[in-house]
Parts: C-alpha cells; sequence; structure tokens
C-alpha cells in the first residue's frame, strides 16, 4: 500500500476498523432495528474507503444507492418482522455457523491472497492523474461502459430492461386481482 | 476525503479568498492545506448558523404582513436579535427523552440529520473557485447522495422516538423522499447535459444564460421536489402540525430539537443554495460582488419557498405520491429526453439564447397538456 | 398475495392542535386509512344543564353566554325567546330588529372562525384564518362598543336587549358592511379555486343527504347535503319573514360544501343586516325593554324553542314548575347532534381526511360537552 499518502492510510484504516466492527454489530445486535442502523453504518465505512482510494464517483454511488436507496428497503422490510426489538436471536447451531463462517472466511482471505491482481504503474497513475485531472474518475467509468467498440452498452440496456421486467412483475404479483 | 489534498492545492484557484477587494492579504490558505480546510469547515459552520438565524428572522418578518401581522420586533432593531433569543431558550429547555425510547437512536437521530447539511455545503461555490472542495469533480452527485442520508435519519428520529404521531411522520417522510428524489435527480441531469460537468463549480461558469430560463422545465420540477425535500407546504404533511403534531420529531425537546431545527432551516439554505447554483446562475452578476448576488439569490429562492407556505393548503399523502410518480417523473424524463435532443441538434453547445423561447413555449405546452390527463381530486383510491 | 398488516390505535387528542379543544377520538387505522373511530366527549363537562336548575331564569342567560362561547348572542338569543314563549312576553319592535342584527353579526363571527380554522386545519397555515380574523376583530369591535363585552355578552335579555344601541353603533356596522365585500372577494380570491384546496375537499367527508336527515344534522352541515332547510325561514321564528334572503344549499355534503355553503352564508348574513338596519332606520326611537319581573316565575308547562343558531338548530327545552328557577332545563346543541355523524363520514378516509372533516364539522367542545 505504498502509493498511498499517509493521510489515506489513516482514513483507510479508521473506516476499516469501524466498519468490521459495524459488520460484526449487525448479526451480534439483538435490536433488528439497530442493526439495520449498523448495516446502513457498515455502507457508509464502504464509501469512505472508495473515498480514500481517490474514487469519488464510486464513494458517491455507494453513498447514494446503499444509504439512500438500499437502507430504506432494508429498513422497510425490518418493520414488516415482528418482534423488532429482540428479533436477533443466536439459537443453538452458533457454533456450527462460527466453524463454516471461520472457514469461508478462510477461503476468502486464501483467494484474495494467492490471486495476482493486475496492478498499474505508478507512472500509469501519474499519466492518468495528468490527463484527466478534471473528469478523471467519472468520464473513464462512462467510457467504459458506453464506448462503442469494448463498452458494455447491449449488456447494460438489458439490465436495465430486466430491471424494468422485475418492476412490472413484481407490481403484477401483488395487484389486486 | 474525496480527492487528495495534494490534488486539491494544486487545483486551487491562485486567489481563494477575495471576494472583497481580497482582505485577507491572499495566498495563506493556498499554501497551507489544513488551513484551507480549517478556515472552510469553521466557516460553513459559522455561515449556516449565521445563515439559519437570518432565515429564521427573514421567514417570520416576511410572513407576517402576509398574515396581517407585524412580527418579531421586540429583540433588538426590527426584531433581529429574535432568533438568538429563541436559541437561548431551546438550549436552556430540558432534554426530554421518553422512557420507552430506543436511546440510542433517539441521540443519534438529530445528529445524523444535521451533519448531511453541513456536508452538502462543502461543495457549493460562494465565489468563483470559494468554497472547501468547490471543484469537486462529482459535487452534483455528492450533494443528492448526502441528501439522500436525511431520509435514514428522519427514520432514526421517527423509530426512536417510539410515538406513533413520530412513526408515521417518518413513514410518510420516508415514502416522500425516496419518490421526490427521483424527479429532482432527473431535472439535476438535464443540467449536467447542458453543462457536460457534474462539478457546481463548472455548472456555474456555464450558465452564461441562467438555466431557469433555459431549462424552464427542470427549474420547476426541481423547485418542487426542493419544496418537497424540505418538507415544505404544501408538502409539509410529514410533520403536518394539525394532523400528526410535528411528525418525526414530536418527541425532542431542548437541544436536540434545536438540532432538528438546524438541520430544517440548513436543508432550507442548501436547498436554496442550490437551486441558485443549478438555476439561476449562482454567484453571478453584474455590479455587486459575487458573494452578495449569492446572498440576494439565496434569499430570493427562500423567500419564494416563504410566500408558498403563507398561501396553499398542503396535499393528502395519497395525492403526493401520486403528483410524484404520476406527474412529476413522466414530466422529468419527457423533458430529460427533450434536453438531450437539444444537445444533440446543438452538438454540445445547447447554452443559446436561441432555447430560451422554445424551451419556455414546450415547458408550458407540457405542464398544461399533462395537468389535463394528471387527475389530484377525489377521494382516496383505497379499498376498505 | 397479501401481507398480513395489524391495525394501530391512534389516541388523536384530548391535547391535540387541530382538535378544537378537548376532544378526543380514538382512531383505527390501517397504514393511513381509518377503518374506526370512537369519539370520547366530555373533557369540558361542567354541568350546564344541572346548574340552569338552581338559578333564576335571568341568571341562566349567563350560562348560555357559555354554551357556545364563539357565537354567544345566538345562545343567548335562542334562551331568551324560549323563555318569553313560556311566560308569553311581548318583545319591542325595536329590540326584535337589535337581536336580529346582532345575531347575524354574530353568525358572521361563527362562519369566519369556522372557514378560517377549516382551511388552518387543511395545512394553510396562518393566512387565511388571519383573513378571517382581521373581520371578526373588527365585529368583536362593534360588539364591544354595543355591550362592552367582546366574547360573553349577555347583552340579549328576557323581553328585549339590554340597552339600546349607541348612536355610533350603525355607522360603524355600515362601514363595516361597506368594507366587507372587498375583504371577502379578497378571501375568495386566495382559496376558492386552489386546485390544492379542492384536490383535498372534494368528495372528501361525505355524507349523504339522506343519511344526513337520519342522524338528525342541521345548520350548513345539512344544507351542504342538499336538503334546503333554513329554520328562519322554514319555521320563522321573531321577524325574520321580513327579510329576503336565499337559503346557501350544497349538492355532495362534502368538505367543500361545506365550505361553500359558509361563506355563501356570510353574504346572506351581510344582506339580512344591511335591511335590518334600513328597516331600523325607520323605526320610531322607543323602549327595547319589555318590564319583566327580576323574579320572573313563568306559568306551569315546557316549552321547545329551536332557533337557527350558526351551527345548526340550537333548541332549548324548558320545564318550568311554576317556581323562579327552570325544573329542567336542556339544550339542544346543534355541533354535538353533528358531531355524531362525524364517524361515518370519515370511515374509509385518511387521517388528513379526518382533521379536515371533523374541522369542517364546526363544533364548540364548550356547546358539545356542556
Amino acid at each position: 500500500m505504498e502509493q498511498l499518502g499517509t493521510g489515506e492510510s489513516v482514513a483507510f484504516w479508521i473506516f476499516a476498523v469501524l466498519g468490521v466492527t459495524a459488520a460484526i454489530g449487525v448479526v451480534a445486535v439483538k435490536n433488528l432495528f439497530r442493526a439495520a442502523l449498523l448495516l446502513v453504518f457498515c455502507f457508509f465505512t464502504v464509501a469512505g474507503i472508495y473515498g480514500s482510494l481517490s474514487a469519488d464517483f464510486m464513494a458517491v454511488a455507494q453513498v447514494l444507492v446503499y444509504m439512500g436507496a438500499i437502507s430504506v428497503l432494508i429498513i422497510f422490510a425490518v418493520m414488516l418482522t415482528r418482534d423488532l426489538r429482540h428479533g436477533n436471536p443466536f439459537n443453538r447451531g452458533w457454533a456450527w455457523a462460527l466453524v463454516i463462517c471461520a472457514a469461508l472466511m478462510g477461503l476468502l482471505v486464501f483467494v484474495f491472497i494467492d490471486t495476482s491482481w493486475p496492478t498499474i504503474e505508478a507512472t500509469q497513475v501519474e499519466a492518468v492523474n495528468q490527463v484527466g485531472k478534471d473528469e478523471a474518475t467519472t468520464s473513464a467509468i462512462a467510457e467504459s461502459i458506453f464506448d462503442k467498440d469494448f463498452g458494455f452498452l447491449l449488456p447494460f440496456e438489458i439490465a436495465a430492461a430486466m430491471i424494468l421486467a422485475a418492476v412490472i412483475g413484481a407490481i403484477a404479483l401483488v395487484r389486486d386481482k | 476525503m474525496i480527492t487528495t489534498p495534494q490534488e486539491i492545492i494544486t487545483r486551487m484557484p491562485a486567489s481563494v479568498w477575495q471576494p472583497f477587494d481580497d482582505p485577507l492579504d491572499s495566498g495563506w490558505a493556498v499554501d497551507n492545506f489544513w488551513a484551507h480546510w480549517g478556515l472552510f469547515s469553521v466557516g460553513i459552520i459559522g455561515f449556516v448558523l449565521l445563515v439559519v438565524m437570518g432565515f429564521i428572522w427573514f421567514e417570520r418578518r416576511f410572513i407576517s404582513p402576509m398574515q396581517l401581522r407585524i412580527g418579531p420586533n421586540r429583540c433588538g432593531p426590527f426584531g433581529l436579535l429574535q432568533p438568538v433569543a429563541d436559541a437561548v431558550k431551546v438550549m436552556l429547555k430540558e432534554d426530554i427523552v421518553p422512557n420507552l425510547a430506543d436511546k440510542v437512536v433517539h441521540f443519534i437521530a438529530p445528529i445524523a440529520i444535521f451533519v448531511p447539511v453541513l456536508l452538502m455545503f462543502a461543495v457549493i461555490p460562494v465565489h468563483e473557485g470559494v468554497g472547501l472542495i468547490p471543484d469537486l469533480n462529482v459535487g452534483i452527485l455528492f450533494v443528492i447522495a448526502v441528501g439522500s442520508i436525511e431520509t435514514i435519519a428522519v427514520f432514526m428520529a421517527g423509530w426512536g422516538s417510539n410515538n406513533k404521531y413520530s412513526i408515521l411522520g417518518a413513514m410518510r417522510s420516508v415514502a416522500m423522499m425516496v419518490s421526490y428524489e427521483m424527479p429532482m435527480a432527473f431535472a439535476v441531469v438535464a443540467v449536467v447535459l447542458v453543462t457536460g460537468t457534474l462539478s457546481l463549480q463548472g455548472i456555474v461558469q456555464a450558465q452564461t444564460i441562467p438555466f431557469a430560463l433555459l431549462l424552464p422545465m427542470a427549474f420547476i420540477l426541481y423547485f418542487i421536489g426542493a419544496l418537497a425535500e424540505l418538507q415544505r407546504t404544501p408538502f409539509d404533511l410529514l410533520e403536518a402540525e394539525s394532523e400528526i403534531i410535528a411528525g418525526y420529531h414530536i418527541e425532542y425537546s431542548g437541544m436536540k430539537f434545536a438540532m432538528f431545527y438546524l438541520g430544517e432551516y440548513g436543508g432550507a439554505i442548501i436547498q436554496s443554495a442550490l437551486i441558485t447554483t443549478l438555476f439561476l446562475a449562482g454567484w453571478k452578476g453584474p455590479f455587486l460582488p459575487p458573494f452578495l448576488w449569492f446572498m440576494i439569490k439565496l434569499f430570493a429562492v427562500f423567500g419564494m419557498i416563504v410566500w408558498i407556505r403563507a398561501t396553499w393548503p398542503r396535499v393528502r399523502i395519497d395525492q403526493l405520491m401520486s403528483f410524484a410518480w404520476k406527474y412529476m417523473l413522466p414530466l422529468s424524463i419527457v423533458n430529460l429526453l427533450i434536453v438531450a435532443l437539444e444537445v444533440i441538434w446543438f452538438e454540445g453547445d445547447a447554452v443559446t439564447w436561441w432555447l430560451v423561447p422554445i424551451n419556455i413555449v414546450i415547458c408550458g405546452a407540457l405542464l398544461t397538456g399533462w395537468a389535463t390527463f394528471f387527475k389530484l381530486r377525489g377521494g382516496p383510491q383505497v379499498e376498505s | 398475495m397479501t401481507i398480513k398488516t395489524e391495525l394501530m390505535a391512534l389516541n388523536i387528542g384530548p391535547h391535540h392542535p387541530s382538535t378544537h379543544g378537548v376532544f378526543r377520538m380514538r382512531v383505527t387505522l390501517d397504514g393511513e386509512v381509518v377503518k374506526d373511530i370512537e369519539p370520547v366527549f366530555g373533557y369540558l363537562y361542567r354541568g350546564l344543564e344541572k346548574l340552569a336548575e338552581g338559578r333564576t331564569y335571568t341568571q341562566n342567560i349567563p350560562l348560555t353566554d357559555r354554551l357556545d362561547y364563539v357565537s354567544s348572542m345566538s345562545c343567548n338569543y335562542g334562551y331568551c325567546l324560549a323563555v318569553e314563549k313560556l311566560a308569553s312576553i311581548q318583545v319591542p319592535e325595536r329590540a326584535n330588529y337589535i337581536r336580529i342584527i346582532v345575531c347575524e353579526l354574530q353568525r358572521m363571527i361563527n362562519h369566519m372562525i369556522a372557514v378560517g380554522f377549516f382551511i388552518n386545519d387543511l395545512g394553510a397555515f396562518g393566512t387565511p384564518i388571519m383573513y378571517m380574523w382581521r373581520e371578526r376583530d373588527k365585529l368583536l369591535d362593534l360588539f364591544e362598543m354595543l355591550c362592552g363585552q367582546r366574547f360573553l355578552y349577555n347583552y340579549i335579555r328576557i323581553g328585549g336587549v339590554s340597552h339600546d344601541i349607541p348612536p355610533e353603533f350603525i355607522p360603524a356596522v355600515n362601514k363595516f358592511l361597506d368594507d366587507y365585500i372587498g375583504y371577502h372577494k379578497e378571501m375568495e380570491a386566495l382559496l376558492k379555486e386552489n386546485e390544492i384546496l379542492k384536490a383535498r375537499t372534494i368528495g372528501t367527508g361525505v355524507i349523504s343527504a339522506d343519511r344526513a336527515i337520519n342522524t338528525s344534522m342541521s345548520g350548513p352541515c345539512l344544507r351542504a347535503t342538499g336538503v334546503d332547510w333554513d329554520l328562519r325561514r322554514d319555521k320563522s321564528y321573531s321577524i325574520y319573514d321580513r327579510f329576503k334572503f336565499d337559503v346557501i344549499i350544497g349538492e355532495n355534503g362534502d368538505n367543500y360544501d361545506r365550505y361553500r355553503v359558509r361563506m355563501g352564508e356570510l353574504i346572506e348574513s351581510h344582506s339580512i343586516v344591511r335591511q335590518a338596519l334600513e328597516q331600523l332606520e325607520d323605526l320610531q326611537p322607543g323602549p327595547v325593554r319589555t318590564e319583566t319581573p327580576n323574579l320572573l316565575r313563568p306559568p306551569k308547562g315546557d316549552v321547545y324553542v329551536a332557533t337557527e343558531a350558526p351551527k345548526g338548530e340550537l333548541g332549548f327545552y324548558i320545564v318550568s314548575n311554576g317556581s323562579i328557577a327552570p325544573y329542567r332545563w336542556h339544550v339542544r346543541s346543534p355541533d354535538f347532534i353533528n358531531l355524531t355523524a362525524l364517524r361515518e363520514m370519515v370511515i374509509g378516509g385518511m387521517i388528513a381526511d379526518l382533521i379536515a372533516t371533523f374541522g369542517s364539522i364546526d363544533i364548540c367542545l364548550a356547546s358539545v360537552d356542556r
């Protein structure tokens, strides 16, 4: 992580610790509503990590989508459950759950470490910073999605159509006959 | 935390602080990153608090002649110190927490409602290049994103108070904020299409014509959306005093209530500032110093909001939702389409006086035309 | 697919900004939709009807002031008419005119408050009510000029009125009447055609004419349903047959019609006062009160006299056993009876409609609870 300056590292560690704590809280807290709020906070720390990595568009999109929309959805779903205040119980299977989760965690960590992630050279970072100073991230993302030659325009449109279909399907399902 | 400090320093204009003939021996904020952040952080908090007081005073003085009253006139000249007296009063009040409230959530909610408001000010330019990070390249998205945090805060307040009125208010508010964000965002996208930048600084600089004239439809839609986002009449049914008393902040008192109050008026400032920036050419204007222009436009927009508050009744929740989804959303999408066509037609340079009359005609035709299809009247459409 | 939901019980009142006093509604809600309401009365019960049995007939007049304090004159008037009928007392001509004038002015006051607060309940913060309040205040000034009181007048007495009108009263009333039309138009211009107001009021709080008659509704609430019934015209009492006025009726019995009926009645009352003033000018000065003994002892018997108070049919049922105090004293207060229809007007609507409908019935809790 030597490309990052000290400010970013400090911010990263703050957000990382807070985020992991919040994530543990989500499963540990008994009160479902608080668990949902902790989840929202966890989303926020993820946005903070994006920010500390200079991915400003991603950070803002994270806040907008996850904190603004998804969290409302989650909270509404939580409101529909019964026994909100003590509804997040530890049951007898916790030992098994712990083992499985630890195994999964180990697998993930192993995969992360084992994969050879493609990295860009520091000089390339400099070059990107020099070229697109104003619209660096936003336009770069736009380019990579909507570019005519090697973009993902068709998949993007298909995704939009699928979401529309899902919305209409949901309405059709719950509509009064 | 969004951009690196080094970037911000390099992007700073040569003279960061010179609204009035450079009183501060320019440059120290440029050289020192932390001094810049410190100056503007303190500055923004001070600005917000001061302007909130100004807004409270302005609203009360401005609304009272309309209501055949005089308004506050005892504290200081023209009642100018009335907000101070109110602030002192509210700080001295006892802080009451309901017995069965979710105390942690109840405690955090007022903070969560005020902090986003402060955060949003970071990207508002009050002068060319003056602001905390005025040319953040995702500026307008940042504002919309941070603004959406308030939904959670309102919900926290409503739920944490353990009061039926507050949960009703919170439910109303969440439903409303989620639905009005869409047409607002589409209206903003129209502006972004024309200017080709997300930075508020860039948007102001692109406005050789105020966008209220160039994009009247987007302006009207955004203004209505802002009224809803601010929970102002005619969309004040989240805290409808005559129905659910105060809605989500019914159980708050003392300083916590003051935070809600601050958040509400801070929101009013930020939305006025955004309308100013997006549609009224921000700090631009002849003769007067830019900062003064900014403030004049800010108060003019807020005056409009207050005027509406003094006149209209409020809508009902089902009418509110149908207005958002059946009237504003289709119109905003159509508007976006039209603007996109215009941008293509003029090959990216759509800021021309040519388009002003055309757009005004289109706007009038669409608003009235769609209004004939849209019916607000009638009883609630619910099965019993 | 259905999601199972629970009904929520919500207490609105007795401490609530728009219950117009201390009224309580236990509302059963399905989300925002009102499924059931149960009104709870009696927070302002003072036992006036029992109190009256221990006081002389004259002493009871101030009690009627406190029945419907928004329109005290009309309550005074109804009670005095009843006692006069019971004791067969003739009222001087001049007093009759003065009574009509003050009662119609009182009707204007009442409707101003009713309309102002109704729109306030709809969420129009402050302005409409202040427009109305301004005119009401002028009327209160007139009443103060007349009897030294702004609120609880005790002006109409058994056999007439307490004293003649002061000379400056008639010019002052005339000036008020001249100015009023302009202010009325201003109020109409403010909100009459407002789309939000129409959307909120048309089709909400509907009650049919049949149901309104069956629940014994009266006054503007009844007329809004399209029933052409006004005691002033149809069972004319006192000298109401000498004036020309229209009975304003609505069509659908919804909140908008009730609002329109009241606004129309403001103009009609205005015209009645005008006519009464003109006819009063032609009248010779004379006594304004028939001399009655202080300890009035009406003959044995009972009487029921109904008058068209601003809120509806205000009836006084008095039983006399020949002594100085009534044996039984019962008030048929219009707003209490109108309020009984609230439940069926609001079920199926939303909370906002409930508040608006409640406001549109125009009640005064002092009169409901007595």
